[in-house]
């Protein structure tokens, strides 16, 4: 994948108009794309560092971090995708 | 063999299949992230060797099957291993065929599988009097692999001239952790440094943010729209050798058995290398673009699941970047596996045999039927209800967690750090194979400059 450096200031552009930028092929929220990496590390992190002193254990409370951060994740934030269905022509 | 262990291995395959399919379709999983973890963690409970074998093979083909769901619809990558292909199937997804896309890849997949599994068993007998020798040259092999993979870049002065460098750059890491006891001087941290390198193009761009001109530079949008075709449905059980043409069965298939003989190759290059091969003669984009991509999934199954099963069967030392990535828990779970007592030592021919066959035939007959069928409503409730700043999100704070894991704090900061030098290293397309390659022959690299 490469990453095409974008080109600067396009004013007046329609698609120029939002406050989303796009990061990996997709759009996101810069607020939205800090909170959400705070709020993973803290609870990855956080479920690591918490579990009793045993090197499984660690990885299994890490882990269900792991989903509890996602899972708030998707419910506080709205992804930024529209999407719109045509019907196929042939 | 006793009937309990078949059902076990047949339940475990069932689990696998049905976990990595959810795993699989989410964007941005890397493989060795999401398959090591839980496979350590399996292994660490105390299942039984074959039965594991079975949930991996099942876990990797399922995996690798709808890992390509999110590069046809949205150009994400499911995981590392499809980078590769985004840029074809952007092509047919410009051309509104998204759906095209996803069956013809998930074809190729069991394309591979099919030919790969057979082949790897056999491959890996031949190659059993040599698993001595071979186990002695590794770093050179990969070493080899590095220096072949930049070749075949771009750019292949820049790819060629930066080995070393970053090879310096890892061991150099690896001897301040060792000098300052952050590490025991016979732990060599690996599995973070190796997803620092996944990760680096995000970390790139993570740290471009916090620059105010570049952000500023940035071009604004509100919303990304996707437009979806709605697709017929497909009647009756989807057969692969149906959804691809005669042409892209063959070179699917000849990939594969390529795919399969290169398995101590990083995957990613060679999926790079002869999807490219066998699509770059071909004009006409719609039919360029599918050749490529099919031919691309044979060859990342088949290298999986060889770069699995010959380093377990032949030489019992994870020696290729499939084995020592994802598969890396079954050679090396202490205190479970170690290097002189693992699945290798353990298993016989016919063990492996029997798993391999029942994970795979599992695999490919729960995931191939959800992915043809349902791909659609997968995909749209994907990106109805899972927002991208959540799985970058889930990304990082892994990759943060086992930068911990292998060495404490200060691995956070040498984790960003190779994060960041082949992120840019990427953006200047020296791939992830050379990376990769270089992580495992670096600590070779540097005894040979002194």
């Amino acid at each position: 994948m490469t990453k095409k450096q974008p080109p600067v200031h396009q004013s007046n552009d329609k698609d120029n108009n939002g406050e989303n930028i796009e990061v990996w092929e997709d759009i996101v929220n810069i607020k939205d794309l800090i909170l959400s990496i705070a709020i993973c590390t803290i609870t990855t992190l956080g479920g690591y560092l918490i579990a009793p002193d045993d090197s499984s254990k660690q990885l299994m409370f890490g882990l269900i971090g792991v989903v509890v951060g996602f899972a708030i994740c998707s419910i506080i934030i709205k992804p930024k995708r529209t999407i719109t269905y045509v019907d196929e022509e042939n | 063999m006793d009937l309990t262990i078949i059902i076990e291995m047949i339940a475990a395959s069932v689990f696998g299949a049905v976990l990595y399919t959810i795993i699989g379709i989410a964007p941005g999983t890397d493989e060795t992230a999401v398959l090591a973890p839980v496979t350590l963690v399996l292994v660490l409970t105390g299942m039984e060797p074959i039965v594991i074998l079975a949930f991996f093979i099942s876990a990797i083909v399922a995996k690798k099957l709808t890992d390509s769901i999110p590069v046809a619809i949205a150009g994400i990558p499911g995981g590392v291993m499809s980078a590769p292909m985004v840029e074809h199937a952007m092509v047919l997804k410009k051309h509104g065929m998204p759906d095209v896309s996803i069956r013809k890849m998930a074809s190729g997949s069991v394309i591979g599988t099919i030919i790969s599994v057979p082949l790897s068993l056999i491959l890996a007998n031949m190659l059993i009097p040599l698993g001595d020798v071979i186990a002695e040259y590794s770093s050179q092999i990969f070493f080899g692999g590095a220096v072949f993979l930049a070749l075949m870049t771009k750019n292949r002065w820049l790819a060629l001239i930066s080995i070393v460098p970053f090879a310096l750059l890892i061991q150099g890491l690896r001897h301040l952790y060792w000098g300052i006891g952050a590490v025991p001087e016979d732990t060599t941290v690996f599995t973070s440094f190796f997803l620092g390198i996944t990760i680096g193009p995000i970390i790139l761009r993570l740290f471009e943010l916090l620059n105010k001109d570049i952000r500023n530079s940035l071009p604004r949008r509100k919303t990304n729209d996707i437009v979806l075709r709605k697709q017929k449905p497909i009647k009756g059980f989807p057969n692969p050798f149906k959804l691809l043409d005669k042409q892209e069965v063959g070179s699917s298939a000849i990939a594969s058995v390529f795919g399969v003989g290169t398995f101590f190759m990083s995957p990613v290059g060679m999926t790079i290398f002869l999807g490219e091969l066998f699509s770059s003669r071909i004009k006409e984009p719609i039919k360029k673009a599918s050749r490529a991509i099919s031919s691309m999934d044979g060859v990342t199954n088949a290298g999986y699941i060889a770069g699995t099963l010959i380093p377990l069967i032949a030489i019992g030392l994870p020696l290729s970047p499939t084995a020592i990535g994802p598969g890396i828990a079954l050679f090396e779970a202490p205190p479970v596996f170690t290097e002189d007592h693992n699945l290798h030592h353990i298993l016989s021919m016919s063990d492996f045999v029997i798993a391999t066959v029942i994970g795979a035939v599992i695999a490919i007959s729960l995931t191939f039927f959800v992915t043809i069928k349902y791909s659609q409503q997968i995909c749209a409730f994907v990106f109805k209800y899972i927002p991208h700043e959540a799985l970058l999100g889930v990304f990082f704070g892994l990759v943060i967690m086992l930068a911990y894991r292998d060495a404490g704090l200060i691995n956070i900061g040498g984790v960003l750090l190779i994060g960041l030098v082949a992120g840019i290293l990427h953006r200047w397309g020296v791939n992830y194979g050379v990376q990769f390659m270089i992580l495992y022959s670096a600590p070779w690299i540097v005894m040979q400059l002194l």
